[in-house]
């Protein structure tokens, strides 16, 4: 479960949206043996290997997560519409995430002011994550993916992953099926059909236990589970896909001062959103014998008062920020008995726009621009036995501000988590490898290996910490029942 | 001679009972499921059948039966009496081949009579299209075996069941323009008893890879 964008704006004063962004997207993974219970069918009819979907996969979530062949308890009127279907099954299911971490140097030891020491390196999390899922159909064109998490650093139980949807299809007068349907969902891009876009894609597990770099684009997680958004969607024969839709914020764990309740959000809430914030998206796949390809665009504009937090309020009211994210995706797939391969990636460029920012000092530039990029390849022997290997990259404009020298922690500057220049790059591969003795058991090994953290390779945070320092092992038991 | 268990001294005579045998109990059957021949399903089943077929079973096989992906049979034009036999086999979960067991054991769990006899209609309906020709060599040495069979093995002549045409009949499916892959991974199966159908076992039992391999070619690519 991510950390919300309030949470980090509190430890970056001023603006944070930026600097929350890859901390928010701390990775959010799923496999769903309740849909498997559901449809009778083995994980492989989805899954190339869980979370990565196949064709099947994606119609299945563009239908609703409906499909169901399980006996049912149903109601009927005289005219045989359907007043109840409930699957016999629960669609019930569990997820738990075990991992080690092992960071290449260790990190200042903050707890005691003024004594140089380091953090003990080697970080244990059991469980990192356990989640409870309700998953499938709720009624005959209405189903559910529902994610309840508790997660180590939080310590609590809280909203995850979220997507309802209502679908349905029809017969075009040709013949060739056009499904339609609406998600309410907590995450931007949670919704979509691909793994290329930033909820499903690639690193699909990582560590909570590490240095992450200062920026990420706002669509790349920066909102997850800390938003409502209500899409509308097309798929037109299984291929051509187009959506929109808009944003709103929805807080978790946000009080009003007045109410004493949830709301109305008021100047002690960060990075409230203006109004409803654009979604939208076009994809076209295309699939022959065992291949798979896609290719899409997808995009978003938030507009954000910066808010404050309790005892650092400030109104909802005067200037913006706004950010403007547009991305491109590509995925291939072949899928066999025997061999299973992936090359997908995404290009997400954010346009920033930062008049309430740069009015409070919080940027030192009013406009900025960040782009992403990660491209990954993983393949599978038999389901077994496989491994990806990702490049990512994150560049825009420095702004010594946005992604300031020193941050103030514990009476002092640790350095680590700043930027000593200014500049948001950061660029790296993952390399893993994963074996599952069976479908829904996954044991993964995983490298981080950063050229370049926060705008260096060397000496990044101005006090001798180099972008390779940051390196990671992360492993990883990984089930789901 | 590879069947050790064969009590004949002579191969050729050998393959020659077998063959016979194997014939004759394809006979059988074959009436025993002429008998249980399914109902004419009415228009509302039809057009509920019409729309799972496109909606539901089309992601997998194609809305018209013609599927793309080699892992999933074409069932444009199949016969109904063995679409319907093999939607039963999957509920009942008789059929065990692997892909039977990880896709249809689930798709067929709750079809109804009906909704399958529409089903089979549908499919039976659709125009088949034939597949790609691979290795000219192959195919030619497919339709060899499948005309003739390999009498030295006591391998039948596949076109006495499936017709010269490999259109089968009411019974027996349809084979033309079959995905290679497909016909290679059920032939394995009958030869595994993984998909048990006793007629089958006795077919496959005896062809080598290759053999299977060019009978599988030759079916691709017929009309």
């Amino acid at each position: 479960m991510g950390r919300t964008i309030g949470e980090v704006s509190r430890n970056f004063s001023a603006l944070g949206v930026l600097a929350a962004a890859l901390l928010a997207a701390a990775p959010e993974a799923e496999a769903v043996p309740s849909f498997a219970r559901q449809t009778g069918m083995a994980c492989e009819a989805c899954h190339t290997v869980y979370p990565e979907l196949t064709h099947f996969g994606r119609v299945f979530k563009a239908n609703g997560y409906i499909l169901s062949n399980v006996k049912q308890v149903r109601d009927v009127t005289g005219k045989k519409e359907e007043l109840l279907s409930l699957a016999q099954t629960v669609p019930l299911s569990i997820m738990a995430q075990v991992s080690y971490t092992q960071m290449k140097t260790s990190v200042p030891d903050l707890s005691a002011a003024g004594a140089p020491g380091v953090a003990q390196n080697g970080t244990a999390g059991f469980p990192q994550q356990l989640s409870l899922f309700y998953a499938g159909k709720i009624a005959p064109n209405f189903g559910a993916f529902f994610q309840l998490t508790y997660a180590n650093d939080s310590g609590t139980i809280g909203i995850d992953n979220t997507d309802l949807r209502f679908a349905d299809t029809t017969l075009l007068s040709n013949n060739s099926p056009l499904t339609y349907g609406i998600s309410l969902n907590n995450n931007p891009t949670v919704q979509d059909l691909w793994n290329t876009t930033p909820a499903w894609g690639f690193p699909f597990a990582a560590s909570n236990a590490v240095v992450s770099p200062l920026a990420g684009t706002a669509i790349d997680g920066a909102f997850a589970q800390d938003v409502a958004g209500l899409t509308g969607y097309l798929f037109w024969n299984e291929s051509l896909y187009a959506e929109v839709g808009a944003y709103r914020s929805a807080k978790q764990g946000v009080t009003s001062e007045l109410t004493g309740g949830a709301g109305p959000l008021d100047g002690s809430a960060s990075n409230v959103m203006s109004g409803l914030a654009p979604y939208w998206r076009v994809a076209y796949e295309y699939n022959w014998a065992q291949h798979s390809i896609e290719a899409g665009l997808y995009g978003a504009e938030f507009r954000l008062y910066p808010g404050g937090a309790p005892g650092a309020e400030a109104p909802l009211t005067g200037p913006l920020n706004r950010f403007n994210d547009v991305a491109e995706d590509v995925q291939y797939q072949y899928v066999g008995d025997e061999h299973q391969v992936t090359v997908a990636g995404t290009h997400i460029h954010e346009s920033m726009t930062l008049d309430a920012s740069f009015a409070s000092g919080g940027s030192a530039n009013p406009k900025n621009n960040l782009s992403t990029t990660r491209v990954w390849a993983t393949y599978y022997y038999r389901r077994k036995i496989g491994g990806t290997v990702g490049y990512f990259s994150t560049t825009g404009s420095a702004d010594t501000a946005l992604y300031p020298a020193t941050v103030s922690l514990a009476g002092g500057n640790p350095g680590v988590v700043v930027s000593a220049n200014g500049s948001p790059d950061t660029k790296g591969w993952i390399a893993e490898v994963n074996y599952l003795p069976w479908l829904n058991v996954k044991i993964s090994a995983q490298y981080t290996a950063y050229n370049k953290f926060n705008g260096a390779g060397s000496n990044y945070d101005g006090l001798g910490r180099n972008a390779s320092d940051n390196n990671t092992w992360y492993l990883l038991l990984w089930f789901a029942y | 001679m590879r069947n050790s268990e064969m009590k004949v001294d002579h191969p050729v005579t050998a393959g020659l009972v077998k063959t016979v045998l194997i014939l004759l109990g394809a006979t059988v059957l074959g009436s025993a499921g002429a008998a249980a021949r399914a109902e004419e399903p009415d228009a509302a089943t039809k057009m509920h059948a019409q729309k799972v077929a496109v909606t539901v079973c089309g992601t997998c096989h194609g809305p018209q039966g013609n599927s793309t992906q080699p892992k999933f049979p074409r069932l444009a034009g199949q016969n109904a009496n063995y679409l319907a036999a093999q939607l039963k086999a999957f509920r009942s979960q008789s059929r065990g081949d692997p892909d039977a067991i990880g896709y249809m054991w689930g798709m067929a769990a709750e079809l109804d009579d009906d909704t399958i006899a529409a089903l089979a209609a549908y499919y039976a309906a659709q125009k088949p299209e034939s597949g790609p020709h691979a290795d000219q060599a192959a195919i030619t040495r497919g339709r060899e075996i499948y005309d003739h069979g390999i009498t030295a093995e006591g391998v039948p002549a596949c076109s006495s069941c499936h017709g010269a045409d490999a259109h089968g009949t009411q019974d027996y499916p349809r084979l033309a323009g079959q995905h290679e892959q497909y016909v290679l991974k059920q032939l394995g199966s009958f030869q595994s008893n993984m998909r048990n159908v006793a007629i089958m076992h006795g077919v496959a039992l005896n062809l080598r890879s290759p053999e299977m391999q060019s009978v599988a070619a030759y079916l691709q690519s017929q009309p």
